[in-house]
């Protein structure tokens, strides 16, 4: 049997690993062998499993929790208000983000009041949003609401702002409308600043959730932990953990792979 | 300051076509840092319809300032731009950019057809008028793919197709392949004067090229350094329809080039001086 020449590097590339999958395996290893090590530190006594208790016992609460529902019924609530919240804060958001990049009256109406309300902890309304909205849904809705609508605001109007000038020429000089620039220019021109917001705000629902539902709730992930809490269930608020963990971690991949749906001029480089 | 719309009115001076676009002591004043600068200075000027217009001048010269104003991206400071009314339904003018104004999140296809869409022409229309040009400029077969796909030379054929494409009364080209190498320009060059054939358009073309002003033009005009001025005007007397490489190979060419490289020589040296001065300051 002969061999051609070309073939050899083919051979080679097949028996070896590549160093991209070489990294991929060890990221993947490195979370597997840090709950191990976990798991043997509870066993062997040198970790306290009052406060960590062992991944095994966790994953055994995790089934229970699926089995009966209840976890299932909490991530629900949370999604939804999730939902809601991202509708009722992050459409106003975009639209004025935008509108406040394309017009300067407007900008310099309303930015001085995004500036001096932007720092205040959003948890720090909290109290306040309960006052006003009760200790239904609506509140827990409006926390991230607010959360949300800040980076979507500040990052659409950056986005307008950082869109090359010349567009704006070429639409006034094609005889674009406002609404035109709106559409052909400004919105797909501040897309991919307005993605970052969009991510920004999914962590700060997140947060923002957790910590409403811990008070005056009676569903919920945050509701769940806090509850653990109170009846010392310690693997229970383990479990709470890593559902939010979870839940961002599919956000951020999801929204990773909207941007590239969405942004195709800038997919294939 | 005025910008009016006239219809027929406007009388030529020498020739027979009408006046298309009428300039009278236009001046344009920029306020900066350094005070007041002044990058057009009073100039008037007449283009007749039809006319495929150059205008020559040192960079800093204001020339695209003067195409900004005729686009309306500007207002001048003082002075009078007329410009005889389009035929119904049809915009007055379209520009093409010196590059990079292609919309990266529009195809080819997109970017060709936004002058007609903005105007909501009906789509049988768009897509045979679009396909004309994307066809005339050798972009067929890339209609769906993105301007960063495409080579520099590529892209201000898009520009030029999306500028004849919207069928304006007045075409507008600031410096549209200074951007290019020998090669490109060369063969874009040749592409816009057959285009141009179909139509016969006027065109207000800006460039720093006397070899291009040349090639392409009807009438020249050279601008004076900063301000900006008309320094003269040669009407360039080669027949029509042109082949730029014959064109190139007759004498008559090489003297007209080196003519009016003599006119701007002065000029571009006296920018360098101030441009030294102000360094030096």
């Amino acid at each position: 049997m002969s061999v051609l020449p070309g073939s050899h590097p083919k051979i080679l590339r097949k028996s070896g690993i590549s160093a991209n999958n070489r990294d991929r395996l060890i990221s993947i290893a490195s979370p597997i062998m840090l709950l191990l090590l976990w798991e043997i530190l509870v066993r062997i006594g040198i970790l306290d499993a009052r406060f960590f208790p062992a991944p095994s016992k966790v994953f055994e609460t995790l089934l229970v929790l699926i089995k009966d529902g209840s976890l299932w019924a909490n991530t629900w609530a949370s999604l939804q208000r999730l939902f809601w919240g991202f509708l009722l804060g992050g459409l106003p958001a975009l639209i004025l983000g935008i509108a406040m990049g394309l017009n300067h009256t407007l900008r310099a109406l309303i930015d001085p009041l995004v500036a001096t309300t932007y720092p205040i902890p959003k948890s720090a309304i909290f109290p306040l949003i309960l006052l006003i909205f009760g200790l239904d849904e609506a509140s827990k809705v409006v926390m991230v609401a607010i959360g949300v609508f800040y980076p979507v605001l500040v990052n659409s109007m950056t986005g307008v702002l950082e869109i090359n000038s010349i567009y704006l020429d070429v639409g006034r000089n094609f005889g674009a409308n406002r609404w035109q620039v709106f559409r052909t220019i400004a919105f797909p021109g501040a897309v991919p600043h307005i993605m970052s917001g969009v991510k920004l705000g999914v962590g700060m629902g997140l947060i923002l959730i957790a910590i409403a539902e811990m008070i005056g709730a009676k569903s919920g992930l945050g509701f769940m932990i806090w509850n653990a809490w109170e009846i010392l269930s310690v693997e229970t608020m383990y479990v709470g953990l890593i559902v939010i963990a979870l839940l961002g971690f599919l956000f951020s991949m999801t929204l990773t792979e909207v941007e590239r749906e969405i942004i195709p001029w800038k997919k294939t480089r | 300051m005025e910008t009016t719309l006239t219809t027929p009115d406007l009388h030529t001076t020498s020739g027979d076509q009408p006046v298309k676009i009428r300039l009278r002591n236009l001046t344009k004043q920029f306020t900066t840092g350094g005070g007041p600068v002044t990058a057009l200075d009073d100039v008037s000027l007449d283009i007749p319809s039809g006319c495929f217009f150059m205008i020559v001048g040192p960079s800093g010269c204001g020339k695209t300032t003067l195409l900004r104003i005729l686009a309306g991206l500007d207002t001048p400071t003082s002075g009078s731009v007329e410009v005889s009314e389009p035929a119904a339904g049809r915009p007055g003018n379209s520009m093409v950019f010196q590059g990079g104004s292609l919309f990266p999140w529009m195809t080819v296809f997109e970017n060709a057809a936004y002058g007609l869409r903005m105007r909501k022409r009906p789509k049988a229309e768009i897509n045979e008028v679009v396909g004309h040009y994307l066809s005339r400029t050798g972009l067929s077969k890339f209609s769906h793919a993105y301007p960063h796909q495409l080579s520099g030379g590529m892209q201000q054929r898009v520009s030029i197709a999306r500028a004849f494409s919207n069928d304006p009364d007045i075409l507008l080209m600031d410096e549209p392949f200074s951007a290019l190498d020998e090669q490109n320009k060369l063969l874009l060059q040749e592409e816009l004067l057959r285009i141009w054939e179909e139509t016969r358009k006027t065109v207000l073309f800006i460039t720093h090229s006397v070899d291009e002003a040349v090639t392409l033009g009807d009438r020249i005009m050279i601008m004076t350094a900063q301000p900006g001025r008309t320094k003269q005007i040669v009407d360039v007397p080669f027949a029509r329809p042109r082949e730029v490489l014959e064109l190139r190979a007759l004498p008559a060419y090489g003297e007209l080039v080196y003519s009016i490289w003599g006119q701007l020589r002065e000029e571009v040296q006296r920018a360098r001086t101030q441009d030294e001065g102000s360094v030096k300051s």
